[in-house]
């Protein structure tokens, strides 16, 4: 009860479903806790570089960050090796308590001239007046420290998290619970900015003091891990998960590998990259200008935690008004560049404005990079790792995150330090118009990384649908596939037919091992049944199949060229042909079926005269479906137009139906102007149409294509099946036939919506309806096949139907990917595993049902 | 030739007795009953061929009809009870390598539940 009280109360921030909460609860609850920290630390940290250091030690921060970075990941791959990852973010957390500690006693030395020591005594008072002279001697120097560490907590503890998201949910469910997770991020900055703020501006607390908020936050976070890791390992041992057992090793050399071999991960790296090296020089423009509007410490560490604040409650609304609808609706594609393109825009009007807008500026471009990064793009630079394996994403991603987030940062600061230097801003006047001028140069270099920023997002989608498919293999293939790829179908048929025919004719007979062995198809088994061993054939039972005096002993004989040259050319004989004019009309005539069957299976081989042709035509319409069997035969053979009736009036007998379409398809492209009158004529019965996609199927020419579009979007029940099995057929086995979305995207949506009425309103009872859901399900994504890559959209629906859950996973977020956004919403709640009266409800707000 | 069908477990069987040719008197093709099973919404399809005494070139069609259309929607189609004398027209076709046939039904049944 209490479960299904959190799952709806979650509900509100992200898509959480059943046992899911609780670690989706506790996941958020330790986002909050690290994100309310760092947001009190970096007013702070931000102000006091700004204040007590020159703008070129703000680069040697940032750069002295980005080469202590490599230390610290090689440091955390060592212990994420060593230790379980429950103990490992317990002992990390652990550490960042005792070190803020350290630096607020020192920030206090320095600021308050705090004169309490750990231990009172002589040496404690020694030890302190060693330390306030080793503090005074050495600062800044504290500070950058201070602005190090800060820098190493939010790229470890944020990574961390992300590690724990991973250790616990899915890619897909990971997907649907980001929004609850940067949720609790956002409101976990606005309370710690929240509190950063209200403290330094009521003057309620120095500024350094805040830091002492923070342990007991940390603390709590401390707690939370446990409370995670000790809730997964219930689930683990109730499921048999192997998650968090086999937690990948992680190498700074291996992961640099895995990174710099893909090229997926590669572009993913440099557009980071090249996020961060524009977000630095944008907080480079604004440490300018509010260094020359901000002078006293106080005042500009309670603007700093204000400005913040403000960020977050607008990165807050903005999350939970825009994000989720933005990647609903837009997908990664268009998500992922937004955040270039607008700071790009924004950037661009520093030539623009006036010396006393710069504040207004920085605060505004300032505040829409961190907005982005706070929200949008947190969001999906978290879903472009979807698609990577799991245990190259664990290590690509600490890799990045980290390593290339400070390498982007380092080399931001180096950038900024070459302006500084080559561009002496030193030098320049500290009025206004000389700081608008500085950051109007940094605005220069800003622009084009933006715009670098902006191509990367391109190319990073580009291959991202790539990466997502990567390991959606088939499940199984197509059953023609298999037959085709196993089997000569008609060398079967033939066998078959021989061996029917072994007991009514030995004529007929001999005809079909004539016809076997001038194929040159026989397999070396049906060679030995005809005559190598016959004695072992006789052993196994096989009756009289081939005894002596039959095609066995004369199989030497038949499969010898000259003797099938022979044959060949006794048909051509103009006596031959002319004994058979004369005759044929006779056998054909005969009451004997056996003597009808020859003549049909003779014809295909005979010139067409015009004796032969009519004979032809009579054993066409001859009651035993034998001869017409051959007889189909035959007209496939010489394709005449007299002929065409006469097989198309086969399509309504059953036993000929298969025979009668591999005939008409013989026909070719001719073919099409004969069935298609079949088609459209409501007269026609109905297992007749039925029959004829499948003979357009099989001719695949594009004006067949055209024909079976047409018909499909006449949009007859009975025709629906036949119609879309036929147009998915031509897909397969022509590529080069072209569909035009314009004609087909109706079709889909109506069969779409034809499937959301199966669920809506049960034919029957749950098993009925479930049936016929996979039928029409199957026909929708045969007809998407015609619209996307049929590879693609076969391997998802293979996978969505048996898929592991995880490969379902991937085959939903490619098919996002993929999908047209009005079919994504009707087709997504009939495929995704959701509870029924979600389902029900989605499917009503996409149909815009009450 | 006369089909009958009956359910046990998720397996559909078909007992078919007599042969499975072509032939002029109206009968529902084996095709036909086991696509309706499909689209009943059953995925696994037994043949028990222990009463078919001959298949000509529209059985071996029916079956192999039977065996795409479970295919494409991931289902699975055996054959059992299969005699002799098919068997060896099945290898020497090499239908042996596409279908999946058992000597006796049980063991059919049991394939099912581990693939």
């Amino acid at each position: 009860m209490a479960d299904r009280r959190l799952e709806r109360f979650l509900k509100r921030f992200g898509d959480v479903r059943g046992h899911e909460a609780r670690a989706a609860q506790s996941l958020s609850a330790f986002f909050f806790l690290i994100t309310a920290t760092f947001y009190i630390i970096k007013p702070v940290k931000e102000s006091f570089l700004i204040g007590f250091a020159a703008p070129r030690w703000w680069s040697y921060a940032d750069l002295a960050t980005a080469l202590l970075i490599g230390f610290v990941v090689a440091l955390n791959a060592r212990l994420l090796d060593r230790l379980p990852r429950r103990t490992y973010l317990t002992a990390s957390l652990l550490f960042f308590i005792a070190s803020i500690l350290v630096f607020w006693y020192v920030f206090g030395i320095r600021l308050g001239g705090l004169v309490s020591s750990p231990v009172a005594d002589a040496s404690g008072m020694l030890f302190f007046l060693w330390a306030q002279d080793f503090v005074s001697a050495s600062w800044p120097a504290p500070v950058l420290a201070f602005s190090l560490w800060a820098d190493v907590f939010i790229a470890m503890s944020v990574t961390q998290f992300w590690i724990s998201v991973n250790d616990i949910f899915d890619p897909h469910q990971a997907k649907r619970l980001v929004g609850l997770f940067v949720t609790g991020g956002l409101f976990g900055g606005i309370a710690g900015a929240s509190a950063a703020a209200l403290m330094t501006f009521a003057r309620v607390i120095e500024a350094d003091d805040l830091l002492l908020v923070c342990p007991v936050l940390l603390a709590l976070a401390v707690v939370m891990v446990n409370v995670i890791y000790a809730g997964q390992r219930k689930f683990d041992a109730s499921a048999g998960d192997e998650r968090l057992a086999a937690s990948p090793k992680v190498g700074i050399l291996e992961s640099s590998r895995i990174v710099r071999r893909d090229r997926y991960l590669r572009l993913l790296a440099a557009m980071v990259a090249a996020a961060i090296v524009a977000g630095s020089l944008i907080n480079y423009q604004f440490k300018t200008v509010v260094k020359s509007f901000y002078q006293n410490d106080q005042t500009r560490t309670s603007f700093i935690a204000v400005f913040f604040l403000a960020i977050l409650v607008v990165s807050a609304a903005i999350h939970l008004l825009t994000t989720g609808r933005v990647l609903k609706s837009y997908g990664i594609r268009w998500a992922i560049a937004v955040a270039p393109a607008v700071l790009l825009a924004a950037s661009a009007t520093v030539f623009l404005i006036p010396a006393g807008a710069m504040l207004i500026w920085a605060l505004a471009v300032r505040g829409g990079d961190k907005m982005f990064d706070n929200t949008l793009s947190q969001s999906v630079r978290e879903l472009l790792y979807v698609p990577v394996a799991a245990d190259v994403k664990y290590k690509a991603k600490v890799f990045i995150d980290v390593f290339v987030n400070k390498f982007a940062t380092g080399l931001a600061a180096g950038l900024f330090l070459v302006l500084q230097y080559v561009r002496q801003f030193d030098y320049r006047p500290d009025t206004l118009s000389g700081k608008l001028a500085v950051i109007q140069e940094i605005g220069v270099l800003a622009l084009a990384v933006l715009a670098l920023w902006l191509v990367l997002t391109r190319l990073v989608y580009g291959k991202y649908p790539a990466e997502l498919k990567k390991d959606l293999r088939r499940i199984w293939k197509p059953g023609q596939e298999v037959l085709d790829d196993n089997l000569d179908t008609r060398l079967v048929s033939d066998v078959f037919e021989a061996i029917k025919n072994r007991d009514r004719s030995e004529a007929l007979y001999l005809m079909n091992i004539f016809d076997l062995v001038k194929a040159n198809s026989l397999t070396p088994e049906m060679k030995e049944l005809l005559g190598i061993k016959r004695d072992e054939i006789k052993a196994r039972n096989m009756d009289a199949l081939f005894e002596s005096g039959s095609a066995g002993s004369l199989y030497p004989g038949l499969a010898d060229e000259n003797i099938q040259r022979e044959i060949d050319l006794i048909y051509l004989l103009p006596s031959y042909q002319k004994i058979m004019d004369e005759n044929l009309g006779r056998i054909v005539g005969s009451s004997s079926d056996v003597d009808r069957i020859e003549a049909a299976n003779s014809i295909c081989r005979m010139a067409p005269s015009s004796p032969t042709m009519d004979a032809l035509a009579k054993l066409l319409q001859d009651p035993s479906p034998d001869v017409v069997l051959y007889a189909l035969n035959s007209a496939a053979v010489h394709r005449r137009p007299e002929h065409a009736p006469l097989v198309l009036r086969q399509l309504a007998n059953p036993m000929a139906v298969g025979d009668a379409q591999t005939a008409l398809a013989a026909y070719g492209p001719d073919a099409v102007d004969l069935v298609a009158p079949l088609l459209r004529s409501a007269g026609e019965p109905p297992e007749v149409r039925r029959a004829v996609p499948e003979v357009l199927a099989r001719i695949g020419t594009q004006e067949a294509a055209d024909l079976l579009v047409t018909e499909l979007a006449r949009r007859r029940d009975d025709m629906e099946q036949p119609l879309v099995e036929a147009l998915s057929k031509i897909r397969a086995e022509r590529p080069r036939v072209r569909f035009r979305e314009q004609d087909l995207r109706p079709e889909l949506r109506f069969l779409i919506r034809k499937a959301c009425d199966v669920l809506l309103d049960p034919p029957g009872p749950p098993d009925a309806a479930k049936a016929a859901l996979d039928i029409r399900l199957r026909r929708v994504f045969d007809l998407l096949t015609l619209l996307y890559p049929r590879e693609d959209i076969v391997n998802d629906y293979q996978h969505i139907l048996q898929g592991t859950p995880r490969s379902v996973d991937y085959a939903l977020e490619h098919l996002d990917n993929l999908l047209d956004r009005e079919d994504k919403e009707l087709l997504f709640p009939l495929i995704e595993d959701l509870p029924d009266r979600e389902r029900v409800l989605r499917l009503k707000k996409a149909l815009r049902l009450k | 030739m006369v089909i009958k069908s009956r359910e046990l477990g998720n397996v559909v069987i078909f007992d078919i007795q007599g042969e499975i040719i072509r032939t002029d008197t109206a009968q529902e093709a084996l095709h036909s009953l086991v696509q309706a099973q499909l689209d009943r919404g059953r995925r696994n399809v037994l043949l028990d061929l222990g009463g078919v005494e001959f298949i000509d070139s529209f059985g071996v069609g029916q079956i192999l009809a039977s065996y795409i259309s479970t295919q494409n929607l991931g289902g699975k189609l055996k054959l059992c009870r299969i005699s002799n004398k098919l068997l060896l027209i099945f290898q020497i076709t090499m239908l042996h390598k596409v279908l999946d046939i058992h000597e006796d039904c049980d063991r059919a049944l049991e394939s099912f539940g581990k693939t």
